[in-house]
C-alpha cells in the first residue's frame, strides 16, 4: 500500500497548512464550557475581595504558548477580584516567565507592585519549599523576587503561612499539582486548583473526583472556556479554529491509516 | 520594525523546525544552545534567588551563620569532582534521601492511596459511581498476577483492558491537543510578531 509508505515530511506539510492557514482567519468558534472550568472559576469567585491567593509558576518555557493563555486568564480574573496574588515558581525556568506574566496583565488592569501582587520568585527543592510555607512563608522567601523584603510592602504585611492564603493555584505542566497536594494539601488542609497542559489531564481528574483539587482548567481549549466566562478573547479564543482544523487532520490521518492497514492485512 | 530579539526567535525557531526535513547542523547549533542558555540561566537563578537571600543576605544583615552548616552540605555535593574525596559527598546524600523518604511515604500514602481508595467508593445509584467502581475494580483485577487470569477474574481483567484502552485513548488524544497547540505558538509567533500577517 503507497498509503502506508507515504513520507513523513508530506503529513508535517498537511499538519502545518492545517493549523496555520486557520490562523489568518478570525472566525470565533463557539465555546462550551466544562465542569472542571466552572469549578475554578466559581472557586476565585468565591473568595472575599482583599484575600490571598497563591500563584505557582511550575512551568518550563517549551510549554509557554499553551500555558501563557491560561495563566494571564487566572491572573485576570484575580485582578478583577481584587484579590492579592503571591506569585512564586518552584521550577528556575518558571521564575521569569511568570514575573513578566504578572507585570504585563499588571499593568494592563492598572494594579501595583506591592498593594495588588507581590513576586516571590523561585526556590529549589519543591517539597522543602512547599512544605516550608506551610510553616512560615517568611522563612522560606526572605526576600522577594527583587530582592526586597516583601514584608514592607502594605498589602503583605499580615502574610504568613497557608492559614492567610484562600487558595494556591499551581500553573504546571508537570507534576507539581501532585506535590501541592500532597504536601500543601493533606498536610496543612490548603485548597488547591491547577491550571495544567492538556497531556497532563487524564492524570488529574483522579484528584478533582476525590476533591484533592478544587477544579483544573487544562490546554488551550480550558483558556478559551476560562476567557468565555471572563467575557474576553484572548490566545485561548485565537487558537481554537487552529486546535479544530489539526485535530480533524489527525482523525482523518488515523482513520486513513487504520484503513489501508486493514486491507493491507487483507 | 522587528526587533533583534525577534529576530533571534525567529532564527532560532527556524533552525528547530528544519529537523522535521533532516538532521542538520541548523537544528544541532539550537539545540545545544537550548541546553547551554538552560543551565547558565538556572545557575543564575538560584544565585541570585536562592544564594544570595537564603545564605549571603542572613549572615551579612542578621549574623545568622547557622545557614554556614546546609551551605557547607551543599558545597560537599562537588566532592563528587575528585574521586579521592567523592565519598564526603554521600553525608548530604544521606540527608537528603532521609528526609525525602521520611517525609513523601506518609504524605504520598495519604495522598495517593487512602484519599483516592475512598473517593472510589462511590454510590452506585449513579451512573459515574457505577463506572468508577467497575473501572476501578476491573482494571486492578488485570493487574493482579498471583492468580491465573481465567473465569470471573479473567474476564474482570479482560474488561479492565478495555478501560486502560479508553485512558489509553483519552490521553493520546489530549496529548495531540497539547502538541497542537505549541504548533500554534510558535505559528502565531511567526505570522504576527516575526512578519505581521495577523493582528
Amino acid at each position: 500500500m503507497r498509503l502506508l509508505s507515504l513520507d513523513r515530511r508530506i503529513i508535517y506539510i498537511l499538519v502545518l497548512l492545517a493549523v496555520g492557514v486557520p490562523l489568518l482567519f478570525r472566525v470565533p468558534l463557539p465555546v462550551k464550557v466544562g465542569v472542571e472550568t466552572r469549578k475554578v472559576h466559581s472557586a476565585i469567585d468565591n473568595i472575599p475581595h482583599g484575600s490571598y491567593v497563591m500563584l505557582s509558576f511550575d512551568i518550563e518555557a517549551s510549554s509557554l504558548p499553551e500555558v501563557k493563555p491560561l495563566a494571564e486568564a487566572t491572573v485576570r480574573h484575580c485582578f478583577q477580584r481584587d484579590l492579592r496574588i503571591i506569585g512564586l515558581a518552584l521550577f528556575s525556568e518558571g521564575a521569569a516567565i511568570g514575573y513578566n506574566l504578572l507585570v504585563q496583565v499588571a499593568d494592563e488592569m492598572g494594579k501595583v507592585y506591592g498593594s495588588d501582587y507581590i513576586y516571590l520568585g523561585f526556590r529549589p527543592q519543591y517539597v522543602s519549599a512547599i512544605l516550608g510555607m506551610g510553616e512560615s512563608i517568611e522563612d522560606v522567601f526572605p526576600l522577594d523576587y527583587l530582592n526586597n523584603d516583601w514584608r514592607e510592602y502594605p498589602g503583605y504585611a499580615s502574610l504568613g503561612n497557608y492559614d492567610d492564603v484562600a487558595l494556591v493555584i499551581s500553573i504546571a505542566d508537570g507534576s507539581l499539582p501532585t506535590y501541592w497536594v500532597e504536601y500543601a494539601g493533606s498536610r496543612y488542609n490548603q485548597k488547591i486548583a491547577a491550571c495544567l497542559t492538556a497531556a497532563m489531564t487524564t492524570s488529574y481528574y483522579p484528584y478533582t473526583v476525590s476533591g484533592q483539587l478544587v477544579g483544573m482548567v487544562s490546554g488551550l481549549k480550558g483558556a478559551a472556556e476560562y476567557e468565555t466566562m471572563l467575557g474576553y478573547s484572548g490566545g485561548g479564543h485565537r487558537g481554537m479554529l487552529s486546535q479544530s482544523s489539526g485535530h480533524a487532520l489527525i482523525i482523518l490521518l488515523v482513520i486513513v491509516a487504520n484503513v489501508a492497514e486493514l486491507r493491507k492485512r487483507k | 520594525m522587528t526587533d533583534l530579539a525577534t529576530i533571534v526567535a525567529l532564527a532560532l525557531t527556524l533552525c528547530i523546525l528544519s529537523f522535521l526535513y533532516r538532521e542538520n547542523p541548523f537544528y544541532r547549533f539550537a539545540e545545544y544552545l537550548l541546553v547551554g542558555v538552560s543551565v547558565g540561566y538556572s545557575t543564575v537563578v538560584i544565585c541570585r534567588n536562592s544564594i544570595y537571600p537564603l545564605v549571603i543576605e542572613r549572615i551579612s544583615s542578621s549574623g545568622d551563620i547557622l545557614v554556614l552548616i546546609p551551605a557547607a552540605l551543599g558545597l560537599l555535593m562537588f566532592a563528587r569532582l575528585k574521586r579521592s574525596w567523592s565519598g564526603l559527598s554521600r553525608l548530604p546524600l544521606a540527608l537528603m534521601i532521609g528526609f525525602g523518604a521520611g517525609v513523601s511515604i506518609p504524605a504520598m500514602l495519604q495522598a495517593r492511596v487512602l484519599k483516592q481508595v475512598s473517593s472510589s467508593m462511590q454510590s452506585l445509584a449513579t451512573l459515574d459511581g457505577i463506572v468508577i467502581v467497575v473501572g476501578v475494580i476491573s482494571t486492578m483485577s488485570y493487574f493482579y498476577f498471583s492468580r491465573k487470569q481465567e473465569g470471573l477474574n479473567g474476564r474482570l481483567a479482560k474488561l479492565g483492558t478495555y478501560f486502560l484502552m479508553v485512558f489509553f485513548g483519552a490521553t493520546f488524544g489530549f496529548t495531540v491537543m497539547s502538541r497542537i497547540s505549541l504548533l500554534i505558538g510558535r505559528l502565531e509567533f511567526i505570522l504576527r510578531d516575526a512578519f505581521g500577517l495577523v493582528s
